[in-house]
């Protein structure tokens, strides 16, 4: 096509006939380039939207996050507590065998007193028996001297 | 001997009291107010009755069953005592029959007396109160400041002990008469008990210990302190033995206070002790709430070569120490008593009597006890003689007689109360001598029995002497007219008195003093007691009736101390006595075997094997001799006076044999043997008036030998005679007015009296037997 002259003097004009300073294929791609900037623009608000969640769900995040670790602070010091009386028991256990052990050896000590008491008995019958033995055997001594004199005096 | 004990139930609450309502029923009574009837044939416990909730009991007793037998209505009843400060009469049945205000504070004790008509209460306001057989308030028999614990009953029922603080007190019932008080226990006396057949009291309290005492109050026993207080005591019926309760603690103990056994149930103290009325059984009112249940097992009779063991109740064991061969006796019923002796064991069950021999255990001879539980056997060679609480009765153990009641009229009581002997015969084979024999006799007073007829010897009149009579014993051989008993009274002496001469000359022969205890010889009148610190044996007893002063040589006495303090003898069997010291230990000593034999050959009249025996053991001529003397067997006694060198006594024997008549002879005998009365009496029945007053002039016995000279109006002169020569010898004058009085009329001339006498020697020769010249001149030395 031939040379436009008004396009040499940079006049355009667009398809709706309209004057241009500017060549249609600029205005077209600046018209373009606008609504991208606008789409861009509205992006990055949209992004800047989500980040602003994204700040406030981290910040609450944070926040919960903090709760969670004044929660988990509450937890150990819980745990702690059960330690302790895990050890309380322990203890208490320990003074309950101790008593245990403690009337255990009461009651052996009743046993054996009682066994003691047993024993002194049998002593005593065991004393008697000795005493019955002996007068046997000087019985004994003295039967078998009397026989020797008999037979001696025969 | 040990307690075989069970435990019937689990424990509840704590019980104080029990007590048996019969053989095989117990009552027990608990702080949850329940009153438990016990059935030991089922093993059944019931609840009789719940009391009220302020009922809190603090001891249960019976009315005695013994009392009971007209008035049915009380026998079922029993006393219960609690702390509100009443008593209650309760029925077997479990039905409240009465109530009774008693006491401020709680009743502590009550107790029914022997034969039901009295009932005392003890509380804690200090006051001992007591009451009639249905409730009326008779009197207040003391006021104390401190709270009786315990209180019992003397075995009359007429005295009463009780406690007070650490002290015992016996009141007599009858108002002003002495109380006896005296400090017993370190502690708190917590109970006391007394047994109405060793007339024993038994005490415990919180010094932990338990003491044995006599109704005087002296202290025969004390143990060793326990573990734990002492807080019940129980005499056995029969006496024998008693029970000790304390903390988890069941003692069994002799009468003597040593202890057969010891029982440590868990049953924490044992507040109350009730033995059943037969003595075998015993229940314990125990603090955990349990009822304990003992019976004694393991008891042991010996005879011979003989061994008897209880080995469960319903079973004994016969062991044959010989060879030791077993035979085990079963039984129906529980055994109740036992007795082995003369080759017999008789046993008894409730129901049943069974006698074994010895020779054959497989065939005893069984028979029905109708009249109820037998209480003492005692055994003859011949007899047994089993003690029912109503009567004794007797049977022949080899003939099989039937039984027959004996000793009618006599409560059970009564006899228990007393030792009993038995005599035996001699000779088994002789049975036409029994009728007068075998003589079982008991105190306070001694009576003799026939065992025959089962009546009382003599005129039925008991012998009576002078002092409390502590034990008694009837020898065991020889014809029953010649039975001796022996008896040692309070202070200790010891007499023997002739069976026949009962009732009519109680002459008491003494023969030792400081005599604790005595037994015959089971086969000849050989007598062994213990005597302070020495072992006697008096040989021939019978020497107190022919010449006392042969006494100390027919002694036989060596050490005693290892009998210790307070021995008792067993038994005398053989040569062999069996003593059980104060510790319960038997000791055995030895007697010669010659002295018995030597009886035995005197009760059989063999002179001639005795005097071999004499020859042969030097130390028996002594009891020899003595023997010869009694049966006036002239030249034995000669020989024996000759073999212990006594040459006064062989010349005296001399001019006995050398008397020219039989009567003079034995007149001389008596004399020698010290009856002068007897001597004199002899030769004034034989004529010889001379001999008998001249008997008195040797023996220094003017009076006596004037008066018969008057009296027979003749010799008159002689007594003067020899008067007037005896105070010239001594250098005295006549002050007897007697003799001033006859001598004013006669004439002393030697030689006619001389004369005379010569006449009558001549006189008395010709009637008896021709004899040398028995001179005047002997007897006037």
């Amino acid at each position: 096509m031939a040379k436009d002259p008004l396009a040499e003097a940079g006049l355009h004009y667009d398809e709706l006939n309209k004057l241009r300073i500017l060549e249609p294929d600029v205005g077209q791609k600046t018209t373009e380039l606008k609504e991208e900037c606008k789409d861009f623009v509205d992006k990055i608000g949209q992004f800047q939207k989500i980040v602003g969640g994204l700040i406030e769900m981290v910040d609450e995040l944070a926040k919960e996050a903090e709760k969670e670790k004044m929660k988990v602070c509450t937890v150990n010091t819980f745990k702690m507590t059960l330690n302790r009386c895990d050890m309380l028991l322990i203890i208490l256990q320990a003074i309950g065998a101790r008593n245990l052990l403690k009337s255990v050896a009461k009651q052996r000590e009743a046993q054996q007193q009682q066994l003691q008491a047993l024993i002194a008995e049998k002593k005593m019958q065991l004393e008697r028996y000795r005493i019955e033995y002996e007068a046997l055997c000087k019985v004994e001594a003295e039967q078998n001297e009397f026989i020797d004199q008999f037979i001696l005096q025969k | 001997m040990r307690f075989k004990t069970s435990l019937l139930k689990e424990p509840k609450e704590l019980v104080s009291c029990v007590g048996w309502a019969s053989a095989d029923e117990l009552f027990s009574c608990s702080e949850d107010h329940q009153i438990l009837k016990w059935n030991l044939l089922t093993h059944e416990t019931s609840v009789v009755v719940k009391l009220q909730d302020d009922i809190f009991p603090t001891e249960l007793h019976w009315f005695p069953k013994a009392a009971s037998g007209k008035k049915q209505a009380m026998a079922e009843n029993f006393v219960l005592t609690s702390t509100d400060g009443k008593f209650h009469f309760i029925s077997k049945t479990g039905r409240i029959e009465k109530s009774l205000e008693a006491h401020r504070g709680a009743v502590l004790a009550g107790r029914w007396n022997y034969d039901g008509t009295a009932l005392i209460t003890a509380g804690e306001d200090g006051q001992i109160k007591i009451w009639s057989k249905s409730g009326m308030l008779r009197s207040t028999l003391a006021q104390q400041a401190s709270p009786v614990y315990s209180v019992a009953w003397g075995p009359d029922s007429d005295r009463v002990l009780y406690t007070l603080g650490r002290q015992l007190v016996i009141k007599p019932l009858q108002p002003g008469s002495k109380v006896l008080q005296w400090k017993a226990h370190d502690g708190i006396i917590l109970k006391v008990d007394w047994n109405s057949v060793n007339d024993l009291i038994l005490s415990g309290g919180e010094d932990c210990k338990y003491k044995v005492w006599d109704s005087y109050g002296r202290l025969l026993y004390t143990s060793s302190p326990n573990d734990y207080p002492v807080t019940s005591v129980a005499w056995s019926p029969d006496g024998e033995v008693f029970a000790i309760g304390s903390f988890n603690t069941l003692r069994l103990c002799d009468k003597t206070g040593w202890s057969y056994a010891l029982e440590k149930p868990s049953t924490g103290s044992v507040f109350s002790l009730a033995w059943s009325a037969d003595g075998t059984q015993l229940a314990g009112a125990c603090g955990n709430g349990q009822v304990i249940f003992a019976h004694i097992v393991e008891q042991r009779w010996e005879w011979r070569n003989f061994e008897v063991t209880l080995t469960k109740r319903r079973t004994m064991q016969v062991r044959n120490v010989l060879n030791d061969a077993v035979d085990i006796l079963e039984f129906r019923d529980p055994v109740i008593k036992a007795s082995l002796a003369h080759g017999h064991l008789v046993v008894t069950t409730p129901l049943q009597c069974s006698i074994y021999s010895t020779k054959n255990w497989n065939t005893p001879l069984i028979f029905d006890v109708k009249e109820g539980t037998v209480s003492l056997i005692l055994q003859a060679e011949r007899y047994a003689c089993l003690f029912t609480r109503f009567s004794p009765f007797l049977f022949l153990s080899r003939s099989q007689v039937p039984m027959t009641p004996a000793f009618q009229g006599f409560k059970i009581v009564d006899i228990l109360k007393n030792p009993l002997y038995w005599g035996k015969k001699y000779r088994p084979a002789n049975i036409s001598m029994m009728d007068v024999s075998d003589l079982p006799f008991s105190f306070p007073v001694v009576y003799l029995f026939d065992a025959q007829t089962g009546k009382a010897l003599g005129d039925g009149k008991p012998l009576v002497h002078k002092m409390e009579v502590m034990e008694v014993a009837l020898d065991q051989c020889g014809p029953s007219s010649e039975r001796k008993i022996a008896l040692i009274d309070k202070n200790r002496d010891l007499y023997v008195l002739a069976v026949r001469r009962l009732g009519r000359d109680q002459t008491l022969h003494k023969l030792g003093t400081m005599v604790h205890t005595m037994a015959w010889n089971d086969s000849a009148n050989i007598l062994c007691g213990i005597q302070d610190a020495q072992f006697t044996v008096w040989y021939y007893p019978n020497v107190v009736f022919v010449d006392k002063g042969l006494l100390p040589k027919t002694l036989f006495t060596k050490d005693g101390s290892e009998f210790s303090r307070a021995p008792h003898i067993l038994n005398y069997a053989g040569g062999q006595v069996t003593v059980r010291r104060a510790d319960g230990s038997l000791v055995y000593s030895l007697v010669s075997p010659y002295p018995t034999l030597l009886h035995e050959y005197a009760g059989s009249a063999r002179w001639e094997d005795a005097l071999r025996l004499c020859r042969f053991a030097k130390p028996v001529w002594r009891v020899w001799l003595v023997m010869a003397v009694a049966n006036r067997e002239l030249s034995t006694a000669e020989a024996a006076y000759a073999a212990i060198g006594e040459v006064d006594k062989v010349q005296y024997i001399v001019f006995i044999k050398e008397q020219p008549s039989k009567e003079s002879s034995l007149a001389q005998m008596l004399l020698f043997s010290g009856h002068v009365q007897e001597c004199e009496a002899t030769m004034l029945q034989a004529g010889l008036i001379y001999q008998a007053i001249q008997t008195h002039i040797n023996l220094y016995n003017w009076d006596r030998a004037l008066e018969l000279a008057v009296k027979h109006k003749t010799h008159v002169d002689t007594v003067l005679a020899h008067r007037q020569k005896f105070l010239q010898d001594f250098g005295k004058k006549e002050t007897n007015k007697r003799f001033l009085q006859y001598s004013e009329g006669v004439e002393v001339d030697w030689d006619k009296i001389q004369a005379k006498i010569e006449m009558e020697v001549a006189r008395e020769r010709e009637r008896g037997t021709p004899s040398s010249i028995r001179s005047s001149v002997a007897s006037r030395r």
